[in-house]
């Protein structure tokens, strides 16, 4: 059977075929490889680019979001009549439910000194909707902001979120830097 | 008078903030009076790159082993355990992200965006597996793929196809692996990881369409073996190609086959090609001449597709988010004042000319051309190689694994009466 | 036996995993049926509480209502999310309790039966698999040629309606006869009563598309005619100076003492009033529409009104600009033949005098965080934009006739709102702008650099001023500087007051600056000496400007103060325009014309 030049033929196209398709993907390989990154990259939202539609919230593929919103205390005015906390018109400037913009109550408010009040937000109950960011950025200084958080998020290989955002604010960014956090990061800085 | 400037000073100054330049913030942090330390956000890291090269080294193990197990241990129950931890692994741990399969999109995008940047660990997500088909057969989609693992141990009662119901669906995965290519290199969408009917359940969550579609696939499985691999799966079309021409490859009888046909129910994937009848084949209705047709036919199929591909492209293309809303703000401009449509209101707002907006569209809708009239050619051939492959008969003696759909699972060597 | 046994057992196992996965399965579809129905965050009964709550802000009863309900959808959202999870991993373990005792049941149930008898002819599947091939072959074409007829690539049908036919017909600058500015004109002075002059009939007639180039002749205006006009902001030359004779120096909005006419102006603006012969043009815009004026001097009525839109690279959506400069900060410019116009979108427009349309384009968007303010101004055939944003500084010298940009110098230093002015130095004529960190003059004709003194700071509003052969410039939180531009060196500064957007004005050897903190100084151009200081309650914002040996000044609340051009502070007369002003006022043929936020007035004697 060894000697069988029928089969000695086929095993030597098969043995071509072979080495070709070895050659191809060599070439998609290296093709591929020409912008290769070594460094790993994540998702993450630009704040500035962000437009607060809410989309964060619905959109990703973990329930509730890896979006959840982050507090730049250094940029936060520590109002009193907070555009984050308080709804619109609110009731009156205080914790009370009826006054509270956030659906989950997922920030605190608390009292520091006459007239400033301090806000955390609380990470387990956010869920990303961002009307605490739209509020903070209309009215106040944009201290609220939202962030991926990289101990929920998934990294899939395309973010469903990122796909829908309407402004096209996120984005892959080096996982070494995998924050673009308000203050330490600026609108200019990103050049 | 001085105090009075001064005075007017700090209320300029407060204007100048007030009038709200970006980076200026309308109202100063306090200076607290009390010792108040303000908190941290906390923004935990990512996970480590050293466990993305460790993903790649277990793919790397888990691919020799299941190797070893079908071509050297042959042993079923080995590649059932090794399927089990993929699954666990590859599945639930690391959710399914990044697989073998989403790679392929990565790899066009890498091919026709030169701005995008694929890493390392994607690449050889993409590229390992297919070595290993080239020398040993499909032992990814036996015991590297957590898709394949959880349809594989879902199958309890499989039904077998007929050829020509196999055939015409397993066109199905060239069309999935055209568009998927076409999408991804367009920028448009990675449809392989969106549709991904199994993912959800390895995330478990997912929106609740796909949790039907995931659940119905399983529910399927039970009685068609492994759908989405036979049917659907675009990666197993190059592992298909790959593993015609392997190396080495599972084979059925561990020495001389003694046509006993034990094994030849063996196969819950119909992946068995049975040795030529003789007398059919003497008896064959189609001669050189069908042959010489079809094979005249491939460059017209070529064209005819790529030709059905370029004309419908106005259509795929409206899939790519910038065409859908460019199109939208033409036709329908009243959208403007819809405060709800959050895409056009985004745009809207970003301050771009409408005009811009055309121009980035034209520009992906012919590049929708171009990829239209090759997915097409491409759809094409297929056809055509198909119904050429038909009409010629390759002379098998023995039982043995169809080289490019067996999986090589090694059911069918525990059939096979023959030991060493 | 013990294999019927076993068999048993497995069979009471997957029907109970079965029952099990099919309650679990159940439970959480109507979860989640109920979560998309209900969507307890986005209660509508919760808006609608709290909606009422404002109506009636003190009731206590309605407060609790919201408070148990909020409570409430909180809960109802967090145990939805705890049964989903829950009932997620029970499925999957039923699942696999269920897939194993089936696949054991399956195993135990099975004989190894006589294989089946291969399908007996192959040739008959094949010609089956053929046909099904080909049948798919077939539908995928159909369905991509149904799928192209189906569908009509709307991009094509997009298409700018631009002026562009109009550019090339414009384009005439051979035939344009050359007068030189600065010399006693030839041009006769009736361009009081007509302005058009008949050669520039060019536009006048003109379709939106012209086929034919009609052979024009244009003419410039000269010296003697820009003078008596108010051809940009802050008149000829933007530099403060009317040329005009009994000038009202009292009048009162409310009382309508001395009011001629008023106006009220369609869309807001803070640009300032030009004029040409019988006509003043001004221009308004709000984040959607934008556009132009033209108004008949002597009697208020609008002669037309002109949208800017459909321009070739025009953001469909206006930036964001801030309350207090608006989307037509810039006042217009004109020569006489055409009126020119720019908006915060980069949109920049040419009408002629009856309002055709000559030509339009986006410089593009300036990215700008108060919003575009410089205003436009024009020599001859050249029209001076100084386009600054926050990522590149230029001066742009556009032809007049076309809009083509002639020239383009990029500048050093930041952003400035300030606006141009002219200034002739040795006889030729320079466009001078007031930059942080620098002072420039710019050659009128080809926008070369000529000098440049490092002498400003900060955000530059006030635009300088040229006399007695010497330059001014200020800044609040900088200086108020006087340059030599022949030598390029300072004469003298002062710190002591200094202006945020009024820009100082100069004549009779005497230098004029009006604070936002509302100080009048007085300083001696040549040598800085502080001759008299005034202090008024309320800032300015509107540009003092000198008309026959009179200071105007109109602070933001509207109240006009009539000073003598002189060494010694001297009142001649005081106004009320009752609301706030903030734009600079135009004198022309003994008359005052002053925009206010509604209404354009002119002021005069009846």
């Amino acid at each position: 059977m060894e000697n069988n030049p029928k089969n000695s033929r086929r095993e030597f196209i098969r043995k071509g075929s072979r080495i070709s398709l070895l050659l191809t993907l060599g070439a998609v390989g290296g093709f591929s490889a020409r912008n290769i990154t070594h460094e790993k990259y994540v998702w993450q939202i630009d704040p500035f680019k962000c437009t607060q539609c809410g989309r964060c919230a619905t959109s990703c593929v973990m329930t509730p979001s890896a979006v959840k919103c982050l507090h730049a205390y250094d940029l936060c005015g520590y109002c009193d009549l907070c555009g984050g906390y308080l709804k619109p018109d609110p009731n009156k400037l205080s914790t009370a439910a009826e006054n509270q913009l956030c659906p989950t109550s997922a920030i605190q408010r608390k009292y520091i000194e006459e007239p400033y009040f301090e806000y955390v937000i609380n990470e387990d109950l956010c869920i990303g909707c961002a009307k605490c960011v739209k509020g903070c950025t209309s009215f106040g200084n944009g201290s609220l902001h939202l962030q991926i958080i990289h101990r929920i998020c998934l990294n899939c290989n395309e973010c469903s979120i990122a796909r829908l955002c309407p402004s096209d604010a996120i984005s892959r960014v080096r996982a070494s830097k995998p924050y673009l956090v308000k203050g330490s990061f600026t609108n200019d800085a990103k050049g | 008078m001085k105090n009075w400037i001064k005075l007017t000073l700090i209320f300029t100054l407060l204007f100048y903030s007030l009038a709200g330049v970006a980076q200026q913030q309308r109202f100063p942090k306090p200076e607290f009076g009390t010792g108040y330390h303000q908190p941290t956000p906390v923004t935990p890291e990512p996970r480590a790159l050293v466990l993305e090269y460790s993903d790649v080294v277990i793919l790397l193990i888990v691919l020799s082993l299941a190797s070893w197990l079908a071509l050297r241990k042959r042993s079923r129950k080995g590649m059932l355990w090794l399927s089990v931890f993929t699954l666990l692994y590859f599945g639930f741990y690391r959710n399914g992200c990044i697989c073998a399969i989403g790679s392929v999109q990565n790899v066009a995008l890498t091919i026709f965006d030169p701005g995008y940047a694929i890493s390392i660990t994607t690449l050889l997500f993409f590229l390992l597996p297919l070595v290993f088909t080239l020398y040993f057969g499909r032992t990814f989609c036996a015991g590297a793929c957590p898709l394949g693992a959880i349809q594989d141990l879902l199958i309890i009662k499989p039904l077998s196809f007929p050829d020509w119901l196999r055939k015409t669906l397993g066109l199905l995965p060239y069309l999935y692996l055209s568009l998927a290519v076409l999408f991804a290199a367009t920028g448009t969408d990675f449809i392989i990881c969106r549709y991904d009917p199994f993912v959800g359940i390895f995330r478990m969550d997912a929106p609740f369409h796909m949790v039907i579609l995931g659940i119905a696939f399983l529910l399927m499985g039970m009685f068609v073996a492994r759908p989405y691999c036979r049917f659907l799966c675009p990666y197993g079309v190059l592992l298909n190609w790959m593993s015609r021409f392997s190396k080495w490859h599972l084979a059925i009888t561990p020495a001389a086959c003694i046509q006993c046909k034990l094994c030849s129910d063996s196969c819950p994937f119909d992946a068995i090609d049975y040795p030529t009848d003789e007398k059919q084949i003497k008896n064959r209705i189609w001669g050189v001449n069908r042959f010489l047709f079809y094979a005249l036919l491939i460059p017209i199929w070529i064209l005819v597709g790529g030709y059905t591909g370029s004309k419908a492209h106005t259509w795929i293309s409206k899939a790519n988010s910038k065409v859908y809303l460019a199109e939208l703000l033409i036709t329908k401009p009243e959208v403007r004042n819809d405060d709800k449509n959050l895409d056009v209101q985004a745009f809207l707002s970003s301050g771009k000319s409408m005009e811009t907006l055309v121009n980035e569209a034209s520009v992906i809708r012919h590049k929708f051309y171009i990829g239209c009239w090759i997915a097409g050619g491409f759809m094409g051939l297929v056809i055509g190689m198909t119904l050429l492959s038909q009409v010629i008969y390759r002379r098998k003696e023995d039982y043995q694994p169809d080289k490019g759909n067996c999986y090589s699972c090694v059911r069918c060597i525990s059939y096979c009466p023959v030991k060493k | 036996m013990e294999n019927d046994a076993k068999l048993k057992l497995f069979l009471n196992i997957a029907l109970v995993s079965g029952i099990f996965c099919l309650t679990v399965a159940l439970l959480l579809l109507l979860n989640y049926m109920q979560m998309t129905k209900n969507k307890p965050l986005e209660s509508k009964a919760l808006t609608s509480l709290v909606k009422q709550l404002s109506q009636e802000p003190n009731s206590d009863e309605l407060k609790q209502e919201i408070r148990d309900f909020d409570l409430l959808a909180r809960k109802a959202y967090f145990n939805s999310q705890w049964q989903v999870k829950t009932g997620g991993y029970l499925l999957l373990f039923g699942a696999i309790v269920l897939a194993f005792a089936l696949r054991v049941i399956i195993g135990l149930r099975s004989k190894i039966e006589e294989p089946d008898i291969l399908d007996s002819n192959e040739m008959v599947g094949r010609l089956l698999t053929q046909r099904w091939v080909l049948l798919t072959g077939a539908i995928l074409v159909i369905l991509g040629l149904v799928a192209s007829y189906a569908s009509v690539d709307h991009l094509r049908e997009y298409s700018v309606n631009d002026s562009s036919p109009n550019l090339k017909i414009a384009d005439n600058r051979d035939k344009i006869e050359v007068i030189q500015v600065g010399q006693a004109p030839t041009v006769a002075d009736s361009a009081k009563t007509s302005s058009v002059k008949p050669t520039v009939s060019l536009g006048s007639s003109l379709p939106v598309k012209v086929t034919q180039a009609p052979a024009v002749k244009v003419s410039f205006p000269g010296l003697a005619e820009i003078k008596s006009n108010v051809p940009s902001f802050r008149g000829p030359f933007g530099n403060g100076v009317f040329y005009q004779k009994e000038t009202p120096v009292s009048w009162d909005a409310a009382s309508g003492k001395n009011v001629i006419w008023k106006t009220p102006v369609p869309l807001k603006g803070y640009n300032s009033p030009i004029i040409w012969g019988t006509k003043l043009f001004l221009s308004g815009a709000d984040n959607h529409s934008r556009e132009v004026y033209c108004y008949e001097r002597n009697t208020g009525k609008i002669l037309w009104k002109q949208p800017v839109d459909k321009i070739k690279g025009s953001p469909e959506a206006a930036p964001k600009v801030t309350e207090d400069t608006g989307y037509s900060a810039p006042s217009l410019t004109t020569d006489g033949n055409r009126v020119y116009a720019m908006f915060a979108t980069g949109d920049i427009i040419c009408f002629d005098m009856d309002g055709n349309r000559i030509w339009a384009r986006n410089l593009g968007v300036p990215d700008n965080h108060y919003g575009h303010a410089s205003s436009l101004m024009m020599l001859k055939d050249k029209l001076f934009v100084q386009y600054d944003t926050n990522k590149s500084r230029k001066l742009i010298g556009l032809k007049a006739s076309t809009g083509q940009t002639a020239w383009e110098t990029q500048r050093k230093g930041k952003i400035s709102w300030a606006s141009p002015i002219l200034a002739e130095i040795n006889g030729k004529y320079q466009v001078v702008l007031s930059t942080d960190p620098m002072v420039a003059g710019y050659d009128a004709d080809s926008g070369k650099e000529l000098w440049s003194l490092n002498c400003m700071m900060g955000e530059v509003g006030p635009s300088p001023a040229f006399g007695s052969g010497l330059i001014f410039a200020a800044n609040e939180y900088a200086k108020l500087v006087a340059i030599d531009p022949v030598k390029n060196v300072k004469v003298w500064e002062s710190d002591e007051y200094m202006p945020e957007v009024a820009s100082p004005v100069t004549a009779n050897g005497l230098l004029f600056i009006a604070t936002s903190y509302g100080v009048i100084a007085c300083y001696d151009a040549k040598s800085g000496q502080k001759y008299w200081v005034k202090e008024d309650g309320t800032g300015f914002y509107s540009s003092p400007v000198i008309v026959d040996n009179k200071l105007y000044t109109f602070n933001t609340a509207g109240k006009m103060k009539v000073f003598e051009v002189g060494k010694t502070e001297k009142i001649l007369g005081e106004g009320d325009a009752a609301e706030k002003v903030t734009t600079t006022p135009a004198f022309k043929d003994g008359r005052m014309y002053l925009r206010t936020p509604k209404f354009i007035y002119c002021i005069g004697k009846k």
